[in-house]
Order: structure tokens, then sequence, then C-alpha cells
């Protein structure tokens, strides 16, 4: 079901949640995160070039991910970001509150998100 | 493609990053840029509208610079609100860190100050330790006793201990577990490749029982194989294993050839059998039990019984010793001496190490003193700002934790250096060491004692550090801002103890600067010493014949006769000889008496005389003056009817103040059927027992008329670089013996350099302290007065606003500072004249009150401190009145 409605604010704080949850396991560039965000969502979410790295360089500059700049044989190099042990106790402090705003949100609002 | 990079650059013109931050944003953003465009591309999407589509939010973003750049900077160092111990530390930590980046040099002073503290007292404590604290390497090694015998009336402290003695000694004796007994000759070890020269031992089969060794292979010796007679056995030392054997454990049985004769190898040593020292390879003593004295050449050592004390020992030893006199075993003469076996082997060193203590307490108290002041010269300027703290709601921990930690960080870097520059130190001091320190000692730093200085200066720092806080925390938050300055400032009595600090602080550091130019005033006298003899371009080397093959003294002589002839016959060389005792080469007693000297009472002393017995042109290889009469040549000695001795200046007047020696007749005191000896000639003294020993009379006696000890030092003179004649010295003795080895190659120069090695190592180890108490004390003064100063800028304000002219303000404060200097020196100087007379030993004629030395120092001392105090001094003077009086 498509959520375009979501209210800006609501994007703007689930967006550190999408960026941490995506480098959890492995490190990404920002390219792959944005396309995984998108494809992952089915569309409705979206990040470009001008709203992906103001985000990712406030997570980096926090001290929770981590850009590191690899090349790889016959690529251009790019950067790569991962969880930091600091991110990762955010994420899931974050997780946590979000799974708090989404019951609640469920039980009033009758809405299924999760 | 389009030129993605510089696109975004373009874009993004005004953001403005730091360094290499700037381009990796563009790098990163152009990359991205870059995938999009290639993905559209890929999509079927038209190049022109490829581009348009991705560069399109860059276009649609109006504020991306600003979040970009809001984005990228470090959030302020805030505490997290609930943050744990962990993260408050990191955050302290960079606080600290920043104060230290922002304060240099106050930063480099203390660290600098903990550091030299530290790195020296480590060094010297762990010499102290290795030497005299540190465990031997034997089981309960504080029960081990060195024995020996003592004889006051010959004036000689260690006699050594006869085989008699042993016997009554050893089996009279009840206060022992155990006592073993031995000799330290040398051994020419041949049949192992080329002959080579080691020391050993020869033990009696007990050894391994007193020291508590268990053998690594093999057996002890039999009690058949201790006795005259016996088989000749070996226990293998551990590294001559190695050596030899590479460590073969089927090594028993084995023959080993020492002085040519074949000694079976029954088993080897452990790594710890480091005693008797140096000694390579155990043969059994096989003491004569025949009740003949055949010399007092044994060494001796004991365990205690468990609860004995070496008095009680004393006293049991001396009661068998005493109740076995026998005619001619002097018995009434000697006696026991008893000296637990670290002492006997270090006494040495003992004073000298403690004072080298006493030198390093005293920069450890000066450099404690020193940073406490520092730290309240800082605290002083920094009541500010923990008033302020205090008063935005910091609470009393979160200062004194934060202030804590300044100082920890600092305490830990100078910690870290001190420990790094002690190692430094330490292994500059065992450089200096000699090469006859047994080698049982093992010098490490001691950790334990580094993290005990820093921890003591750690303390100091930390008490005076945390004033403020202290201070900042009593303080009302209504008021603290207020007053913050005045209130952080100290009484009037404890700015009195600050003085009395630096005042003692100035006169220590005086006191060890008159030290310490006394002994470098005394070092400088005893290298300009006459040594009695020429020891520049002289080269030394030592040869021990085995007695089997020189039995007869003919072939003693033969042989040493051949080797001079080759070596004078050798290119480079001036001069050669050969002498049982070259200066510094050990001493031979002997007791003489003179033809017509009165009779000596029963209880008078007879001096000691030095026995050299030498070859002709010894005297010219060495380099000694023939003060009056002739030097031998080749046919002294040969008579058996008329003998000749020489003697040097020290005998020539105890027994003929006022007349010419020559011609006059000696002989053995002891022998009464011993033959004269006619002196043919009177050498000027040279100094045997090192440039600062004492001078003894000295007998020289042609080799073929003693033939005895075999073991002679080859001396030989050179037109140039003494060294170059070595190899070819080594070529001609193997030509003529070449099982025999050639050891202690050594210049003459190199011996006396060496023979000085403790004077020097303490004159320049107190040289060196001195001067860094000298820095350390001028710190002092500095960080006090420019305490001072801080405290008094209202003051001095006002006296400006009221006319004062800048000269006299600095007037003013230099006065202050120096009345401290004044203070410290006078206080310095009665510290001085009490403690160098215990130096006076030390300082071989030096007066301990040399004018010269106490103006020098008093200058040096007056120079420091008013450079210390004119740099604050100025700083008042440059006060502007209307800020200083602002500071209110």
């Amino acid at each position: 079901m498509p959520i375009r409605p979501l209210d800006r604010e609501l994007k703007k704080g689930s967006a550190e949640l999408l960026v941490l949850s995506l480098v959890e396991d492995r490190a990404r560039h920002g390219y792959e995160i944005s396309k995984l965000i998108e494809s992952r969502s089915e569309g409705a979410l979206k990040f470009n070039v001008a709203s992906l790295y103001p985000l990712v360089y406030r997570l980096e500059a926090r001290g929770w991910i981590q850009g590191r700049w690899v090349e790889k044989a016959g690529q251009r190099r790019r950067r790569y970001y991962r969880l930091t042990a600091e991110g990762r106790k955010v994420l899931a402090a974050q997780r946590q509150g979000w799974r708090v705003f989404a019951e609640a949100v469920r039980r009033i609002a009758g809405v299924d998100y999760a | 493609m389009p030129d993605w990079k510089r696109i975004v650059r373009g874009r993004l013109a005004e953001l403005k990053l730091e360094g290499s931050s700037e381009s990796e944003v563009f790098d990163e953003l152009a990359q991205h840029l870059e995938d999009r465009y290639e993905e559209l591309l890929l999509s079927g999407v038209p190049e022109a509208e490829a581009e348009r589509i991705a560069v399109q939010p860059l276009n649609a973003s109006p504020s991306l610079v600003e979040a970009l750049s809001r984005a990228r900077r470090r959030p302020a160092p805030e505490p997290p609100a609930r943050a744990n111990h962990l993260s408050n530390l990191l955050y302290d930590l960079r606080i600290a860190l920043r104060g230290m980046r922002q304060k240099p040099t106050f930063s480099l002073l203390v660290a600098g100050m903990l550091a030299l503290g530290i790195a020296g007292n480590a060094a010297i404590f762990s010499t102290f330790n290795s030497l005299f604290l540190k465990p031997l390497p034997f089981r309960d090694s504080s029960r081990l006793i060195d024995l020996n015998d003592t004889a006051p009336r010959w004036n000689l402290h260690y006699v050594g201990i006869s085989e008699p003695d042993l016997f009554v000694w050893r089996e009279r004796q009840s206060t022992f577990d155990g006592m073993a007994f031995f000799d330290d000759p040398d051994f020419n070890l041949s049949r192992m490749g080329p002959a080579q020269h080691i020391r050993g031992a020869k033990v009696t089969r007990d050894m391994l029982d007193v020291l508590g060794l268990k053998l690594v292979l093999g057996r002890n010796f039999l009690p058949e194989e201790d006795r005259p007679n016996g088989e000749k056995v070996a226990l293998l030392g551990n590294s001559l294993w190695q050596r030899l054997f590479s460590g073969d454990r089927n090594v028993l049985g084995r023959i080993l050839v020492l002085d040519n004769e074949p000694y079976k190898i029954v088993g080897v040593l452990p790594r710890n059998a480091v005693f008797p020292d140096r000694a390579e390879v155990w043969v059994p003593l096989a003491p004569k039990d025949d009740g003949q004295n055949h010399g007092w050449y044994l060494h001796g050592i004991g365990r205690l019984k468990r609860g004995v004390t070496v008095e009680q020992a004393s006293a049991d030893l001396l009661r068998a010793h005493r109740a076995h006199i026998a005619p001619g075993l002097n018995n009434e003469i000697t006696s026991p001496i008893l000296t637990p076996i670290r002492v006997r082997y270090l006494g040495d060193f003992r004073t000298t190490s403690q004072v080298l203590l006493v030198a390093v307490a005293v920069v450890l108290l000066i450099a404690c003193v020193n940073i406490a002041a520092l730290m309240l010269v800082r605290a002083s300027s920094r009541a500010h700002e923990v008033a302020i703290r205090a008063a935005i709601g910091a609470s009393r921990a979160r200062i004194i934790r934060q202030l804590l930690t300044e100082t920890g960080l600092l305490a830990v870097v100078g910690g870290i250096a001190g420990v790094l520059l002690g190692r430094l130190g330490l292994q500059a001091i065992v450089s200096l060491l000699p090469d006859t320190m047994p080698r049982w000692i093992d010098f490490q730093l001691d950790i334990r004692f580094a993290a005990f200085c820093i921890l003591v200066t750690a303390a100091s720092a930390l008490l005076f550090g945390l004033f403020p806080a202290l201070q900042a925390s009593r303080t009302e938050v209504s008021s603290a801002l207020h007053a913050a300055a005045r209130r952080a400032t100290f009484s009037r009595s404890q700015r009195g103890t600050l003085n009395v600090l630096v005042v003692s602080e100035i006169g220590l550091a005086l006191a060890l600067l008159i030290a310490s130019g006394l002994l470098v005033r005394a070092f400088h006298k005893v290298t300009h010493v006459d040594p009695g003899f020429r020891p520049e371009n002289v080269l030394t080397f030592d040869l021990d014949l085995p007695e089997q093959k020189y039995a007869k003294s003919e072939q003693v002589v033969a042989f040493y006769r051949q080797l001079l002839d080759g070596l004078r016959a050798a290119p480079g060389v001036a001069a050669a000889g050969a002498a049982s005792a070259p200066p510094l080469g050990g001493h031979m007693g002997q007791f003489f008496i003179a033809e017509g000297d009165r009779p000596l009472g029963p209880n008078e002393n007879t001096p000691v005389v030095l026995q050299v017995i030498v070859t002709p042109g010894y005297f010219d290889a060495i380099g000694m003056t023939l003060l009056a009469g002739r030097q031998f040549d080749n046919h002294d000695g040969e008579s058996k009817e008329h003998l000749v001795a020489m003697v040097n200046e020290t005998f020539a007047r105890q027994h003929w103040p006022n007349a010419s020696p020559i011609g006059k007749r000696i002989r053995y005191q002891r022998d009464p059927d011993a033959q004269w000896w006619e002196v043919v000639g009177v050498l000027h003294n040279e100094k045997h027992y090192g440039l600062d020993g004492e001078d003894r009379p000295a007998v020289y006696i042609p080799q073929p008329q003693l033939p005895w000890p075999l073991s002679l030092s080859v001396v030989l003179r050179s037109y140039s670089n003494p060294q170059a004649l070595t190899a070819p010295a080594r070529q001609i003795l193997e030509s003529i013996d070449p099982d025999l080895p050639m050891y202690g190659v050594h210049t003459m120069t190199e011996q006396l350099d060496r023979s000085l090695w403790v004077r020097r190592a303490y004159s320049w180890l107190f040289g060196v302290f001195s001067l860094v108490a000298l820095v350390l004390a001028g710190a002092g003064i500095y960080g006090v007065i420019s305490y001072a100063v801080s405290q008094r800028t209202n003051e001095i304000g006002i006296r400006m606003a009221l006319g004062a002219s800048p000269r006299e303000v600095l007037a003013n404060v230099l006065r202050g500072g120096m009345v401290l200097v004044a203070a410290g020196t006078a206080a310095g100087l009665a510290v001085a004249l009490a403690a160098a007379t215990l130096l006076e030993k030390l300082l071989f004629g030096v007066s301990p009150r040399d004018p010269l030395v106490y103006a020098a120092v008093v200058l040096a001392v007056g120079a420091v401190g008013l450079l210390a105090n004119a740099i604050p001094a100025r700083r008042a003077a440059a006060l502007d009145p209307m800020k200083a009086l602002r500071t209110e």
C-alpha cells in the first residue's frame, strides 16, 4: 500500500533509521543506499543526491556510521559506509522507539504499518 | 559523458569546507550523479534528458550548500545528556587535550619535569636494586656467606684461606649447613679447535649443595675424586657446553684438555651456576690434608643454618680457628672473616650508589615542589573559568573530575616519557660499569619503582591541580563570577609555605651543584695525576704457561726470552718486556725486611710489599723512570749466589730514609733462611692500584731468579697505534707455542680509562643531576614568581595608577624573587658545607670547601635565579594599569 501522505517530519525522523538499517550488515555506498530505499519501499520513499548526502554526512559526523574510500579494480573509487559500534546502539534505540510509535499509531488510527 | 565533477563544483561553489574534505564531497556527489545518469541511459532515456534528470535535484534544492556544510561540521563536544562514564571520560580527555594544545609551554614544563624526575629515579634506583636488593639467583641466597682470613697485623684485610684452615673450619664448625672452598684458576683449553683461554674453578664437592644447584646432566664429583691424586673429572659450565658441544646430551664421558691434562666430563652445570664468577668449567679442588700450609690461596662460601646470624657464625669459626694453633700456621695472626656474599663482591659500589640515590631523591623532591608551584600558577589563572562552570551548573564532582583528567593526562605523558628516558639512562649507566662486575647481576628497569615515581609526582600534581576545583565548589554560585579571582587566592600562610618550598628547592639544587662541582674537580685532578709510567702507545696481553709443559724454570725463562726477542724484531715495536703485574695488573703481596732494620715488635705491622717479577726490557716498555742505579740485564739472576732486586721510591723511603738504597740488601721477612738480595736500582713509583689509588712499597725481581708465577703480562711499546701490534704478536706467539692462547689484550690507556669508571660514572651522573636540579629550580622560581605577580596584578595596577614607574615595579618584583634566591643560597651553602665533608673520601684531596667551586655555583644559581625572576618581573612592569585594575 503506498504511503505518500507521510508527513515531512515523520519522513525525516525515519530517514536516519532507514540509512542505519541499510548499512547494518554490510558497508554500502551512497547511490546503493538510495536505490535500496527506493526499491525496498517499492518507490514510496525516494532520496536524491540533494536529500541523501546531508543526511549521510550528519550521521557520519555524529559517529554513527563511518565512510571509507574503496577502490575496486576497473571501477572508480566509491565511498562505502558502515555502522559503528555507537551507531549500532543508536539503531537499536531507534528501532525500539519506532516500534512503540507504530504500535501507538496502530492502536489509535487502526492503521497497520508494520 | 558530462564532466560531473565540474558540474557539482559549479553548483556547490559556495561550499567552503576544510582541506581535502571539500573535494571528497565533490567526488562522492559526482559519482552519484554518474551512477544515476548511466542507469537512466540503460533504461533508454536519451543522453540530454538523462543529464537533465540527474542534475535536477541539485538545482531543485536551494539550501543544499548550507545543508551539506552543516552536516559536515563536527558537533560540539557536548557530553550526551545521559552518557555513560566512558564517554564522559572521553569528553574530559578531549577538553584536556585542547587545553594542552592551548598552553603548550605549560604542558611541556609539567610533563618534562615529571619525565626528568621519574627517569633519573627509575634509572638509578634500578641500578641500585639490581646491585644490592634483588636476590641472587641461588636458593635462599641471603644465607650465603663469603669466608676468608683476615690479618690486620699484616695490613691485609683479605688474606685468603689456607688448606689447614679449610679442614679445621669444615670439621669443627656448627653454624653452617655446608661450606665449600674454591680456587679460580684460568685454564688453557686445547685440542678443541684453536687454543683458548677460559676461566675455571677448582671447587670442593660441596659447592653444588651450598649454592643449592641441580645438575642438568650427570653427577657431582665423588668424594674420592675430590682428594689429592683423584681421577681428573670436570663439570661443564652451561655456556661452554653450548659453545663446544652445541648442547649435545651425549657429552658425558668425553674428554676436555685443560692445561694439557685430560679431564673426563661427568656432568653439566645449570645455567644459573654463575658462581664462582665467570667460571666455565668446574674441576675438583682436591685439597691436601697434610697439615702443611701451602699458602692462603683459597676462597670459601658457606650456607648458614637457618636462624644463625653472621655474628654467631663468626664467633663459632673463630673458636674453631683459635683452637688449632700449630707451628707455622699463623692462626694467632689470622682469623676468619665472614661477609654476606653480596657485600663482599659489591662493597665498593655501596657508597657511590647511596650517594647517588640521595641525589636522585633530591631531584625528585625538587620536581614535585616545582610541579606543585606550576599547578598553583595554573590554578589561579583557571579560577575564573572554574567559577563560570560552577555558575552554569557544573557539579563539584564534575569539575573535579575534569581537573583530575587534565592532571592525569599530564602525569601519563610525563610518566611514559620518564620511563623511556629512564630506560635509556639505565643503558648508559650499565655501559659505564666495568667488565669486572659479577655476571650474576642482571640489570633491568624496575617497573614497580618507575610506577612509584609516577604516583608520587602525579599525586603532587593532582593535589595542587585540584586546588581551584575545591575552592570553586565552596564558592556560592551567586557570588562566584563576581569574586572568583580573589576567592581563588591563598592565605598568607599558604603562600608562605610555597615560599619555603622554593627556598628549599634552591638550597637543595645549590648543595647538589656544589657536590657535583667538587666531584668533577676531583675527577679532573685524578685524570691529571702522573701515572709514573707512559701509558700511551702501550699494548699488553696475558699468557698462562701450563705447568706440565713448562715444568723447569729454564724452559719458562727460555720461552719468554725467545718470545720477547721475536717481538722486538717485529716492525713497529719500540720495546718489549713482561711482568707478573704491570700497572693496574693486580697485587701479589710479600713481606720484606732490609738488612740493618731494627727488629720488629711482636704486634708491629709489616707493610705488605708488592712483588713484581720482570724480564729485561720491561721498564722501557712500560715507560717507568729509573731514579738511581741500573736496570736488570740478561745476566741478572743467572748466578745463584749474587741475587739482585730493584725497589720503588716508597720502599726506599720506608727502609733507608736518609741513605742511598743502592748496594743495600733485602730478604723475605717470614723465612729466616731466605737469601739476601742486593738492591741495584730505584724506580719512580707507578700508580699500580689506579690513578686514585695509594702508593705502596714495591720490589722488582728479575725473572730467572724467581720464575714463578708462570703467567706474565707481555708489554709492548709501539711507535704508533699499539693495537696494530696484536696480529703480528699473535703470529709470533703461535710460531713458538701454537697451544698457548693470548688473552686480555688491551691498550694501557684503555685500562687506565676503565680503572676510573666508578669515579667517572658518579661524577658524570652527579653532574647531570645537579644540572637537572638547577633547571628545575629555575622553573620553580619562575613559576612561583609568576604566580605572585598574577596574584598582585590588581595591587600593581593601583601602584602604577598612583605613579609608580615600570622601573620601580620591576625592581619591586625582582626584589621579592631575589630574596627567595638569597635565602635558598644561604640554606644551600649551609647544607653543602655540612654534607661535603661526607664526600671527602671521594674527593682525592680536593678540599670540601674548595672556594672556586663554591663561588662558581653561587654565581650560577644567582644568574639562573635572576633570569627566572626577570621574566615575570618584566611582565609586571609592562602591565597596563587600566587593564590591571579591570581584572577586579
